[in-house]
């Protein structure tokens, strides 16, 4: 008989009085490569905790590692969402710092988070280099941790990883950020790992995943349910779709006819040019799709239109009509437009509970700091239930599944109805059904006069209400143009 | 130049002293527009100069910086704060001229050269705005008639100042208005709209005066802050180490163990820090603090008497003539403490145990936020002002400790608050020595609980919540807690 990698037995764990998993039995076997999928609040990111030991379980674990291999005989977890602290430790970051340029480092730099690590885990520097390269990670090394993106974190991520070799690596939503290109790249990298002897756990429900994975399972009342294959898993249910409240079926008052104008636009971190002669016109009621690899400038172009970006002032740049720097203020803006983004999601206020965080949309705060009217209390309550969130109203929500997340970050976003919506990549991490979910609100709310910028990029999973597109590539306009037959045209 | 506070007759003394009034958010309903369309010039691109000018500029001001000609042509890090950010920089005779409203932040030390320096350069009828009053109190800085002098002072970091802006919140922030120099009333209503651009109008502001500032903030820094965060820091570890407990177990404890056990007091105060013991240990605890406190009032005292008296700055400005000679010697001497030179450990300590392994610690902090508060009451500080200045800060330097122990705190507070610090550790060792031969680790490194059933006895409980309860610094903490109502959650390491 062969030893299993891993045998687990009666694996037990539970939060306060809610169990995820129950006495739950699982062998990894050499030459087996699991995917684990499922809906979200099912219990595999607490399983992929669980083997790399960061939960306390109750149950028995036992890992077989190979003892002739060169590999680190251990279990690695690279998390979904992850948190990097400043040079003394702190983590009172806010999603906006990246742009105010401090002469003070507050963080390590990627050269020297990874020297750091290689001293850590004993790795040798010089083979770094070729993940960095494969990454297009090289440009960064100088650069400061705060001043990533949240694609740019995942790679980095990543790289750690896939240079550690460990003997069993567990990576929760491995895809989550990453551009296309990025995503067959990991997918090549992580064949080569299984080459090299390592064993592989996926958690995901993304069906672009690499040829070595030969084993699917999701969790089902806290145990593993082996499935024949990815199509297998099961999917959340479709939503009944409700009316939107009534306040959000009135038409945003909106003055000017232009919303955003820029011209040759400019933005430059010392010797890096970030985002070069951008020139963009974006009019009341037009639904764009903007897009760009990671890296390309879309976080950066989208900081400059939300009042985030201390360069806005050096450009040329009308926002609802008036010239940046010509005496409004960022709470100006901010009033007239909601944004969704990673980073603002990433850096929200951990201490929020749901009804807290959509409130605050309110105020544009991040956190809730005033009372509310009877009234605003009203649209926190019908929000609640458009989105199904009624019953995790007091809940954190930090702890609800990431697709919950995101709608409380969408429905905190247009609780004050602004006229121009920002949504970033508000699907990353969300699954098929979920997304659709997401897409649909977002179509029937931009049916009332809403003008949208919606960040995406995997084509499939669009709204359909979108009219316009812009490509960036390298910081520069690559294409404009208008999207002729919907969806369709830009399959 | 005379100390401007010694040369007011006594009721003047008392009368500014005795400025402190919280005011309510409507006061601010005109927002930034008292200095909209203006043009105001920072002096300093530093820690406050950076994180308040892109905060005044968010907010729809017209900002640009004024910096010393070696900085622009040397590329300082002043001048790439500035530059890097997209504000326009010049030398003072280029900016200068063209201010309504100049802002001084520069280093406390540096003012009285720079107003020498920028004030010929000031347009006539302009005003002078300061972070701090040492300047005008403690070294009686004149400033021409014309000129408007007010104080917009954040009671935290630079850094938090611009963190808590973007977050849609703002720091708690002390106005004031020099009554000598308010030529055409505008004063306030300026101080107020600056208030506004940095935010803190969101967080509870007091109207303040400049003398009550300097007196309240120097008595805050040099006993409680600082002074006595650092006495206790070193106490309590060479205390435990003498007494067998692990080394970096016991660096552990009292690095992050002074945040987790200030962050209750940020809350609730000390009712809510107390509040976190035991009834047995709290009960502990509270003879601790009387004892502790019977101990150091005469020490509270003489240093709020030098404050007072101008002997404090009268020294401290000798050593800056000096090179700075003792603040540097004291210095070093600090980053040769055991405590300092002791790494914490790699060993895991729960939130509650923070509380429970170390009583003295909170019965420490309680004794000095307690006589911080009175002492400064009994001189004539009104208790709103004394509450910012002992209470509300402390967690904040706490912080400071947790990330690189006293080394971090000397660096981020200012010269002044490390000159006093040293002043009042030097002499507070001494003091408790006696003391602290009668302290064990059961107050300080194991649990105070254990071997105990934790009986009580009622009549004595009561007395002891009643008494922590019913301190004036309780009642007026509860007041302005309210207006900062965001509290981020406790942490631990
Ligand atoms: N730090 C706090 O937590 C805090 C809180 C409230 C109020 N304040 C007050 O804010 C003020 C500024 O403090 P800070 O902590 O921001 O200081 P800081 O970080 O040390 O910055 C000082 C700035 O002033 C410049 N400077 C230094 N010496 C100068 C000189 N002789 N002439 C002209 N410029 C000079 C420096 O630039 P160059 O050296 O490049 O010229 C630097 O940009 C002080 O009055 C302080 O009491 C501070």
């Amino acid at each position: 008989m062969i030893n299993p990698v891993v045998h687990i037995t009666h694996l037990s764990l539970q939060y306060a009085h809610h169990v995820v998993l129950d006495q739950l039995n699982w062998q990894i076997l050499p030459g087996e490569h699991w995917l684990i999928g499922g809906k979200s609040g099912s219990g595999k990111s607490s399983l992929g905790k669980a083997l790399a030991g960061l939960e306390k379980t109750s149950g028995d674990m036992q890992f077989f590692f190979s003892e002739s291999s060169s590999l680190p005989a251990r279990a690695l977890y690279v998390s979904n969402w992850y948190q990097f602290t400043n040079l003394e430790g702190d983590r009172n970051f806010y999603y906006q710092q990246r742009y105010n340029k401090q002469q003070r480092n507050d963080t390590l730099t990627v050269y020297a988070e990874l020297m750091h690590y290689s001293k850590e885990e004993n790795l040798a520097f010089e083979e770094v280099e070729k993940y960095l390269s494969l990454f297009d990670f090289i440009d960064f090394k100088n650069t400061q941790l705060i001043e990533l993106s949240s694609g740019e974190h995942k790679k980095l991520q990543l790289i750690r990883a896939l240079w550690l070799k460990p003997q069993l690596l567990i990576i929760d939503e491995p895809y989550t950020g990453l551009d296309k290109a990025s995503r067959d790249k990991l997918n090549r990298f992580l064949e080569e790992l299984v080459e090299a002897g390592v064993h592989l756990v996926l958690i995901t429900n993304d069906e672009n995943i690499p040829r070595c994975i030969n084993r699917f399972a999701e969790i089902e009342n806290g145990q593993i349910k082996r499935l024949p294959s990815i199509h297998h898993l099961s999917k959340e249910e479709m939503r009944k779709q409700k009316p939107l409240p009534y306040f959000l079926q009135q038409e945003a008052k909106e003055a000017a006819d232009v919303l955003v104008h820029m011209e040759n636009i400019h933005v430059r971190y010392g010797e890096k040019e970030v985002l070069k002669n951008i020139s963009w016109t974006v009019r009341k009621g037009e639904k764009w799709l903007l897009q760009g690899h990671n890296g390309s400038g879309k976080s950066t172009l989208l900081s400059l239109i939300n009042g985030d970006h201390p360069q806005a002032y050096a450009n040329e740049i009308h926002l609802f009509g008036k010239k940046r720097g010509s005496g409004e203020s960022i709470w100006d803006i901010k009033a007239r437009l909601g944004i969704v983004s990673p980073e603002l999601h990433w850096y929200f206020d951990k201490t929020a509970k749901v009804w807290q965080a959509i409130a605050s949309g309110i105020y544009d705060s991040i956190g809730l700091f005033r009372q509310l009217s009877y009234e605003q209390q009203q649209k926190v309550t019908q929000l609640l239930d458009f989105f199904e969130l009624t019953a995790d109203k007091d809940r954190l929500l930090t702890s609800l599944p990431l697709g919950k997340q995101r709608l409380v970050l969408l429905a905190r976003t247009i609780i004050k109805n602004p006229s121009l919506l920002i949504l970033d990549e508000p699907c990353q991490g969300l699954d098929h059904a979920q997304t659709e979910h997401f897409n649909t609100v977002v179509d029937e709310l931009c049916s009332f006069g809403k003008t949208l910028i919606y960040v995406g990029h995997y084509e499939t999973q669009l709204p359909s209400c979108l009219d316009n597109k812009i490509v960036l590539e390298k910081g520069a306009v690559k294409t404009i143009q208008k999207i002729v037959e919907q969806t369709t045209a830009i399959l | 130049m005379a100390n401007y506070f010694n040369t007011l007759p006594l009721r003047e003394k008392l009368n500014q002293l005795g400025v402190a009034e919280f005011m309510d958010i409507s006061e601010f309903a005109d927002g930034v527009s008292a200095l909209k369309g203006k043009k105001i010039v920072i002096v300093g691109c530093g820690a406050q100069g950076l994180n308040q000018g892109l905060n005044l500029r968010d907010s729809g001001l017209d900002v640009s910086y004024a910096l010393r000609k070696e900085a622009i042509d040397q590329k300082r890090d002043s001048w790439k704060n500035a530059t890097n950010n997209n504000f326009t920089v010049g030398t003072y005779e280029e900016l200068i001229p063209t201010a309504d409203l100049v802002s001084n932040l520069t280093p406390d030390k540096q003012h009285s050269a720079v107003i020498d320096a920028v004030m010929p350069l000031m347009k006539e009828g302009a005003t002078l705005s300061y972070s701090h009053g040492f300047n005008i109190v403690e070294e009686g800085k004149q400033i021409r008639k014309d000129i408007t002098v007010i104080m917009v002072a954040p009671k935290c970091p630079g850094s938090e100042v611009r963190a808590e802006y973007l977050r849609g919140f703002g720091v708690p922030t002390l106005i004031a208005v020099h009554p000598e120099n308010d030529p055409q009333g505008k004063g306030l209503a300026e101080a107020k709209a600056y208030c506004v651009g940095t935010g803190g109008h969101k967080a509870g502001v007091l109207r303040s005066s400049f003398v009550a500032e300097v007196k309240s903030d120097l008595m805050g820094e040099q006993t409680i802050l600082c002074g006595l965060l650092q006495t206790g820091s070193i106490l309590s570890f060479d205390k435990m180490v003498e007494k067998g407990i692990e080394p970096g177990y016991a660096s552990k404890l009292v690095q992050y163990g002074v945040e987790v056990i200030t962050e209750a007091l940020k809350q609730g105060g000390i009712t809510a820090m107390m509040d976190r013991l035991s009834n047995v240990a709290k009960i502990k605890a509270f003879e601790v603090s009387e004892e502790l406190k019977t101990i150091m009032r005469p020490l509270f005292q003489k240093h709020q008497d030098d404050i007072m008296s101008g002997e404090f700055s009268r020294t401290m400005m000798e050593d800056w003539a000096n090179g700075d000679k003792n603040l540097l010697a004291w210095r070093a001497a600090t980053g040769e403490t055991a405590f300092e030179k002791t790494p914490a450990g790699d060993v895991k300590i729960g939130e509650q145990e923070y509380f429970d392994h170390a009583v003295f610690m909170v019965s420490y902090i309680k004794a000095g936020v307690e006589l911080a508060f009175e002492t400064m009451v009994e001189a004539g500080i009104k208790p709103e002002s004394a509450y910012y200045e002992s209470l509300h800060e402390t967690p904040l330097i706490a912080n400071t400790i947790a990330r690189k122990k006293l080394f971090e705190m000397n660096r981020v507070i200012s010269d002044t608050a490390e000159y006093g610090c040293y002043l009042f550790d030097h002499a507070c060792k001494p003091l408790l020595a006696d003391f602290m031969k009668t302290v064990d680790t059961d107050i300080i490194g194991k649990n105070y609980n254990e071997g105990k059933d934790g009986a009580v006895d009622n009549q004595e409980l009561i007395a002891v919540n009643d008494a922590i309860r019913n301190h004036p610094v309780e009642k007026v903490g509860a007041v302005l807690r309210k207006a900062m109502t965001a509290m981020k959650a406790i942490k631990t390491a």
